[in-house]
């Protein structure tokens, strides 16, 4: 673990890294712990990530003394974050709330933000989330990474690297509203996350099986999703109007349901170029819709739902895929059990156990503003994607676009990437 | 067994209670003498009446030159006795440094970051780990921001940068606090014993308050732990040469240029337990100040054991065989510490025979004088906790005595020569220091010196709303394990 960490060493077009840590301004009780739930242990080898741009306007006076101090502040709300992964007897993975912190990360680079932000496929913006897996040695590895790139110009990138056990995607999102908010000098108030709100409702009947979870070879203290094939990223643009409305007949006036759409766009591309095995089954992972409350803690909350379609998808049309995709079972009860059932002994992966779609397209990413002033671009991806691959989607700058990251093997993307091109979703 | 020791109590009670009935017949001899005098001459004169007053006026024949010669030699006496006396030092007041919340180094950050920076070292890390879960030391102490990366960056201008954090900081509180301007400085005294830049730190307290050009400044390092009394000694000295005037005291102690990145055993030692803080004091000898001063100092003894070669070298700078440069605590600090207290030192006896005088008879209890009737609070320099134990033991203090010591180890570590102001800062924050308290200060430093100050204290001291202490003095006492489970 040492020798990735070694100052200077950066990754790509990032330089001059120096790593630091933060963590709560005030000390946690001794013997303090955190039980992660079955569904927590199901997530375990995956990581969410997330970075903003800031233009030199807002961040230009934007030390790294006020980001810290800011952090210290979002870190004693949600203290439990900082603490570090040790095992029961048993073997069951925990918390041990230990204050001892996140790993904060500082680097240089050699764009502008404009520079940066012109480069066509924004995964790019990898390089600006500092990543390292949880392990070898649990007790030692952080669980929060931070990174603040500082670009040629003044602007500055900020992402976090999350470990999935901790909480979904939506919590992370707001975590980092939390901290927006912090350093333009608001007062913020995290809920505490008790086992009661962790719960997530029943269903009738409970899926015994679940498709979307799928066992891995034990992975033992270094949380790796293992992997046959080389994974590629790309990350790109589209605009409802022009890009997807035209594939779904509209009824007069109705919301068409963007993200179903694209994602049954992007189903069928995928389709078409994975012959064995063809993706009959597909996981979707939104924010629950029964879930009324706005998010105010640090869980995993995330509906983790499972289509199955018994047609051949390459030939279908977006309309039936889209259907099926309204009938998705909710499988989180049958993945929590599946863990609870061997104490947390079995490795499992959810992104990528099958194609996965993930919609975060209701989260307002934009709201995490510095000096009164949205960020200029948001980036979120998984890392330790299984071999089915991920989809990513959410909300562009602009309203009435949206961003898609996708993970896929090497040796499908540049078919998947032609598909596009003869549906429209992206340009030549 | 519980009825053997009763007698003993309550005989140790009947000769505490004898004890202080002397203690105060003693103290306030002069005014008990005098005032059954003056009310038997009040008395008389309201007996004998106006006519017989001016008859024995009348007869006591008095000569004009015997008037004028009698009058001359009192002025004369009264003269020479006042312009004799020294001048009351005042400590008008005092600010401590407290870190910012970002700088702060839980046990377990500390643990990780030592393991990542010296990851081929495990015994190292080891026996880090094993000083760290005995030192007395909380989970907010706090190290400057250059130490917090992993490798830490101790460059001069980090340094520098830390310096004027803590100095800058405390002065500015001192300034608000007090309502001094800068230009009525008179004499300022930094010390720092480990970093020495030039400029000086005094030069840069000096040009960054803009002091005045014929200001008395002194930049003392080198001297240890208990540089702060050497200070404060020092503006003594100056305060009985120079009338009206004001001496700031900075005491601080820089962490950054002197984080040891070897792995020698003893050396490793320093980075486990110091801690960034510092203290600006502010003494005078006004007449002006004698309302609002919060501590008159009574007495300042200072110590030096150089001579022996075993006290010498007990806190030693030196290279390792890898040529990384640190401070070598040796084991034998303990052993030369417990003498140079224990009431066989002729320098304590010193002191003490100035007090006792005035006390108490020294010889009730086997060769100990009780310390605890000489003096209401105690200020021992939280070096480490053997220190404070040690110290414990050889004067018979309780644990409310080395209370303030303690806290001020657990919550900001070994700051050095500021310590002993933090510790004095709990005691006020704890609201127990009452008007005419004495404070008896003790502070040990490399060379090896023990310096110490006795303090009496002026009013009576409100509990403070700012201040190092103001946001978790509630907390406070904790319990402190012998051994913290890492």
């Amino acid at each position: 673990m040492g020798q990735s960490q070694e100052k200077g060493q950066g990754q790509g077009s990032i330089y001059n890294m120096k790593l630091s840590t933060v963590g709560a301004t005030r000390p946690t009780e001794t013997g303090t712990t955190h039980e992660p739930t079955g569904l927590d242990l199901a997530m375990k080898l995956h990581y969410l990530k997330a970075a903003y741009i800031y233009t030199p306007e807002m961040a230009r006076d934007l030390s790294v003394t006020h980001v810290k101090e800011a952090m210290f502040k979002l870190f004693d709300q949600i203290a439990w974050t900082t603490g570090r992964l040790w095992r029961r007897d048993s073997g069951r993975p925990y918390i041990k709330c230990n204050d001892c912190g996140a790993r904060f990360v500082e680097g240089e680079c050699n764009f502008t933000v404009e520079e940066w932000l012109s480069k066509p496929d924004r995964s790019v913006d990898e390089f600006l989330v500092y990543h390292q897996p949880v392990g070898p040695e649990l007790p030692f590895s952080p669980l929060i990474y931070v990174q603040m790139t500082r670009f040629k110009c003044r602007g500055l990138a900020l992402a976090l690297s999350w470990a999935n056990i901790m909480g979904d995607s939506f919590s992370l999102l707001y975590a980092f509203n939390l901290w927006a908010k912090v350093l333009s000098g608001d007062k913020i108030n995290a809920l505490e996350t008790s086992t009661m709100d962790r719960r997530f409702p029943k269903t009738n009947p409970t899926v015994k099986d679940p498709k979307s979870i799928k066992q891995v070879d034990p992975v033992g203290d270094l949380w790796i999703t293992p992997n046959n094939k080389k994974m590629a990223r790309y990350c790109f643009n589209l605009t409802v109007a022009d890009q997807i409305s035209p594939h779904f007949p509209t009824n007069g006036d109705d919301q068409i349901p963007v993200f179903e759409i694209l994602a049954g766009i992007i189903w069928k591309s995928i389709a078409k170029v994975r012959e064995a095995p063809e993706p009959l089954t597909v996981t979707i992972i939104r924010k629950d819709p029964n879930d009324l409350k706005p998010i105010r803690s640090i869980r995993n909350s995330q509906m983790i739902s499972s289509v199955h379609v018994d047609f051949p998808v390459a030939e279908a049309s977006v309309e039936e895929l889209v259907r099926c995709m309204e009938r998705a079972t909710d499988e989180r009860c049958g993945i929590d059990e599946m863990e609870e059932r061997c104490d947390g002994s079995l490795d499992y992966i959810v992104y990528g156990a099958k194609l996965t779609f993930v919609d975060l397209s209701e989260v307002d990413l934009y709201e995490a503003r510095v000096m009164g002033k949205s960020p200029e671009s948001v980036y979120c991806n998984v890392e330790g994607i299984g071999e089915e691959g991920l989809v990513v989607v959410y909300a562009a700058a602009k309203s009435d676009e949206r961003v898609v990251t996708m993970t896929l093997p090497q040796e499908e993307m540049d078919w998947v990437k032609s598909e596009f091109g003869k549906c429209g979703l992206i340009n030549g | 067994m519980p009825r053997e020791q009763m007698p003993e109590f309550s005989s140790s009670v009947k000769l505490k209670y004898v004890k202080l009935g002397f203690q105060y017949l003693v103290d306030h001899f002069l005014s008990l003498l005098l005032i059954p005098i003056m009310a038997i001459i009040a008395i008389e004169l309201l007996r004998m009446g106006p006519e017989e007053i001016l008859n024995v006026w009348k007869s006591l024949h008095f000569d004009l030159v015997y008037l004028l010669c009698s009058c001359f030699f009192v002025i004369f006496i009264s003269s020479v006795y006042f312009i004799s006396k020294p001048r009351t030092v005042y400590l008008v007041d005092y600010c401590c440094y407290k870190p910012p919340v970002s700088c702060r180094v839980p046990f377990a950050t500390f643990m990780e970051h030592s393991r990542l920076i010296l990851n081929d070292k495990p015994k190292s890390v080891e026996f880090q780990m094993r000083i760290l879960e005995r030192s007395g030391l909380g989970e907010e102490t706090c190290l400057p921001p250059a130490i917090h990366y992993i490798p830490p960056t101790p460059t001069m201008d980090e340094a520098r940068s830390e310096a004027q954090m803590v100095i800058f900081t405390a002065m500015d509180d001192l300034f608000k606090k007090t309502d001094l301007m800068p230009k009525d400085i008179d004499i300022l005294i930094v010390n720092c014993s480990l970093f020495s830049p030039t400029p000086s730190l005094s030069a840069m307290v000096i040009n960054k308050y803009k002091l005045r050009s014929n200001i008395k400044s002194f930049n003392l390092s080198g001297m240890g732990c208990s540089a702060g009394l050497i200070s404060v000694d020092l503006a003594r000295d100056l305060l009985q040469v120079h009338p009206n005037s004001n001496a700031i005291i900075v005491s601080t102690e820089i962490i950054t240029p002197n984080y040891y990145k070897g792995n020698e055993r003893a050396m490793l030692l320093p980075n486990c337990l110091f801690r960034m803080g510092s203290a600006a004091i502010l003494m005078s000898n006004h007449r002006s100040d004698r309302w609002r001063a919060k501590y008159k100092l009574s007495h300042l003894v200072r110590t030096h054991r150089g001579a022996d070669d075993k006290s010498y070298y007990c806190v030693y700078e030196q290279e390792d065989k890898d040529g990384n440069i640190g401070i070598n605590l040796s084991k034998d600090l303990m052993a030369i510490a417990g003498p140079l207290v224990l009431p066989a030192s002729e320098q304590l006896l010193f002191l003490l025979s100035l007090i006792g005088r005035k006390i108490f008879n020294p010889k009730w209890k086997p060769y100990i004088p009780d310390f605890k009737l000489a003096f209401e609070h105690f200020c021992i320099h939280a070096g480490g906790r053997a220190v404070i134990d040690e110290l414990q033991k050889n004067l018979q203090l309780s644990g409310e005595h080395v209370e303030a010591s303690r806290m001020t180890l657990h919550r900001f570590g070994n700051t050095s020569s500021s310590s002993l102001w933090y510790e004095l800062s709990y005691i006020e924050s704890k609201g127990r220091m009452r008007r005419g308290d004495r404070v008896w200060q003790i502070a040990f430093g490399s060379g090896f010196k023990c310096n110490s100050a006795v303090w009496k204290c002026n009013r009576t001291i409100k509990t403070p709303k700012d201040g190092p202490w103001s946001d978790c003095i509630d907390r406070y006492p904790v319990f402190i394990p012998e051994v913290v489970k890492l």
